[in-house]
């Protein structure tokens, strides 16, 4: 029975993602039923949209700014909080993981009245600000797992023989943390290229990232070229997936959240 | 040495927490400020203080679209927690490797951006979608059946949508418990659904408890799923928040929303919270 319901479930949750991936590849207009050719035309249709095209390269530019930086910010960060262990510790641990508290709505509608506030409304630089926010609890996460893990006496034995704290950083703990600073940067980078609520409360219509723009494209109408560009979105979103996977870094962030 | 390392730590927490003083502090705060003041034709009005905002809120009009957030909230959440519980005993029963890309399969869809899946639902629900093509061949039913633009449709999209927040910390709490547990009651006569109800459930009933919290506010405040789904004429919450913010530009009272979405989702959080403590202290466990 138990067998049953998870195949049941299982079958609801990637159900939405298989479908916009089969419909996409529909010969017709519409998407009559059953589906029994299939054709790339509307692919061709999407990449040749310059709406989704210019879309895309915002979404994949944010994401990728945003992923340094919440990585360069965070790494800092949680390097003082493990190393030094702060009295306040727990306290900066907790303001840092606070985004996670306030939903994407709430938090847009703040984002929108303060870009309008200091004059960043419709700014690429608002936008990367929300989006870093965003994703800093996630990184925080995973990267404090990512600095326990360098044993503390390597550090010692590279001050003793003479490095300064910042050269042993640079060249002993950052170089170890490696594999798990990839790990921290392709999940901030999914979670910002995926992002819908807040980017869409918060921009104007000439700074679309990609699922706002789908976002608006679909509540106009909804045809193949839609499902086409969405079924590309699903690639990028699955080859950054199966890359985290090789890297185990589910396992780390499943054990935290 | 003691007192040159002291502001060490700070120094290098300093430049996120400078970051989200300006970028996340701020504008909760701009928002609280804002709600706090009229609006008029002419724009914000900073030089007078009031709560009408708020006082707004008792409107019908209003009372009606959070009964229907908190509804649809309540019944996701509600059919999310009866089938989180076989599916975390069937995974915990897994070897690891196919535990591993069980939880892996859960996980994806959520990657992939709310608006994708939307619009797989929008194709597989729809009149004449792939659902009711199916249920139509089949001869289930004889005209197509409505499942969306209402509230079927948002909660049929909602929970899968917010799943792994209750299987994720169920998951990882019944793959925990030592095995031994089950063993010794089976062999003290317990038939596994006595199993179940006497041992797993009292045991990991914390984390399913903090799962649905998590489950229950993501629910609340879902926007794409229950404006593309649902609807304008199913308006929920954060669509109303959407409106008056983005079309109506009415701030002080959108900010207004905004705080009384955050007050309404913390109370819930720690009502929860509280609750899944006291459950754990209730059955001898630490919380």
């Amino acid at each position: 029975m138990i067998r049953a319901v998870n195949l049941i479930m299982l079958i609801v949750v990637l159900a939405p993602v298989v479908v916009v991936m089969w419909m996409s590849l529909t010969p017709t207009a519409m998407f009559v039923l059953p589906i029994t050719q299939f054709s790339f035309r509307w692919y061709r249709e999407a990449l040749s949209y310059p709406g989704f095209v210019d879309a895309f390269f915002l979404s994949a530019e944010l994401a990728l700014f945003a992923a340094l930086i919440t990585l360069a910010l965070c790494f800092l960060a949680v390097y003082g909080i493990v190393r030094y262990r702060p009295a306040g510790a727990a306290v900066l641990r907790s303001f840092f993981t606070a985004p996670l508290l306030v939903s994407a709505v709430v938090f847009g509608i703040a984002m929108l009245q303060f870009v309008n506030r200091i004059g960043l409304y419709n700014q690429f630089s608002g936008l990367l600000l929300a989006h870093v926010v965003l994703v800093v609890p996630f990184a925080i996460r995973s990267l404090e797992a990512t600095v326990r893990a360098v044993p503390e006496e390597l550090e010692w034995a590279s001050m003793i023989l003479g490095r300064s704290r910042a050269n042993t950083l640079l060249r002993i703990t950052l170089p170890l943390c490696a594999r798990g600073l990839v790990t921290a940067f392709l999940f901030c980078f999914l979670l910002s290229f995926s992002e819908v609520t807040t980017t869409l409360f918060m921009t104007g219509p000439s700074l679309q990232t990609l699922p706002v723009r789908i976002y608006t494209y679909m509540s106009d109408r909804i045809d193949p070229t839609v499902a086409a560009v969405s079924a590309l979105v699903v690639l990028v979103s699955l080859a950054v997936v199966v890359f985290l996977n090789l890297l185990g870094g589910f396992r780390r962030l499943d054990s935290q959240g | 040495m003691q007192d040159r390392r002291i502001p060490a730590p700070w120094l290098f927490a300093a430049p996120l927490i400078l970051v989200m003083a300006i970028g996340f502090v701020w504008p909760l705060l701009q928002a609280l400020v804002n709600s706090l003041h009229p609006n008029t034709p002419q724009g914000i009005d900073v030089t007078q203080w009031t709560f009408g905002n708020y006082k707004r809120l008792a409107d019908p009009f209003y009372g009606e679209i959070l009964v229907r957030t908190l509804r649809i909230s309540f019944a996701v959440t509600a059919i999310t927690g009866l089938l989180a519980y076989p599916v975390a005993l069937y995974l915990a029963r897994l070897s690891p490797r196919a535990q591993s890309l069980v939880i892996l399969a859960y996980i994806s869809p959520w990657l992939v951006n709310t608006v994708v899946k939307a619009l797989g639902w929008t194709l597989l629900l729809r009149t004449n979608g792939v659902v009711n093509t199916i249920l139509l061949q089949l001869d289930i039913v004889s005209t197509p059946l409505k499942l969306m633009l209402n509230e079927t449709g948002v909660v049929i999209a909602l929970i899968p949508g917010h799943f792994i927040f209750v299987l994720l910390p169920l998951w990882a709490a019944v793959s925990g418990l030592d095995p031994a547990l089950s063993w010794a009651a089976g062999t003290l006569g317990a038939r596994p659904s006595a199993v179940f109800w006497r041992v797993i459930l009292p045991l990991t009933l914390p984390a399913f408890v903090a799962g649905l919290v998590i489950n229950f506010i993501m629910n609340m405040t879902a926007f794409a799923i229950p404006m593309l789904l649902g609807g304008a004429r199913n308006m929920v919450a954060s669509m109303l928040a959407y409106q008056v913010n983005l079309i109506t530009l009415d701030w002080p009272m959108g900010g207004a929303l905004a705080v009384t979405l955050l007050a309404l989702t913390l109370a819930i959080v720690w009502a929860g919270q509280k609750f899944a403590m006291q459950l754990a202290a209730g059955r001898g466990l630490r919380p």
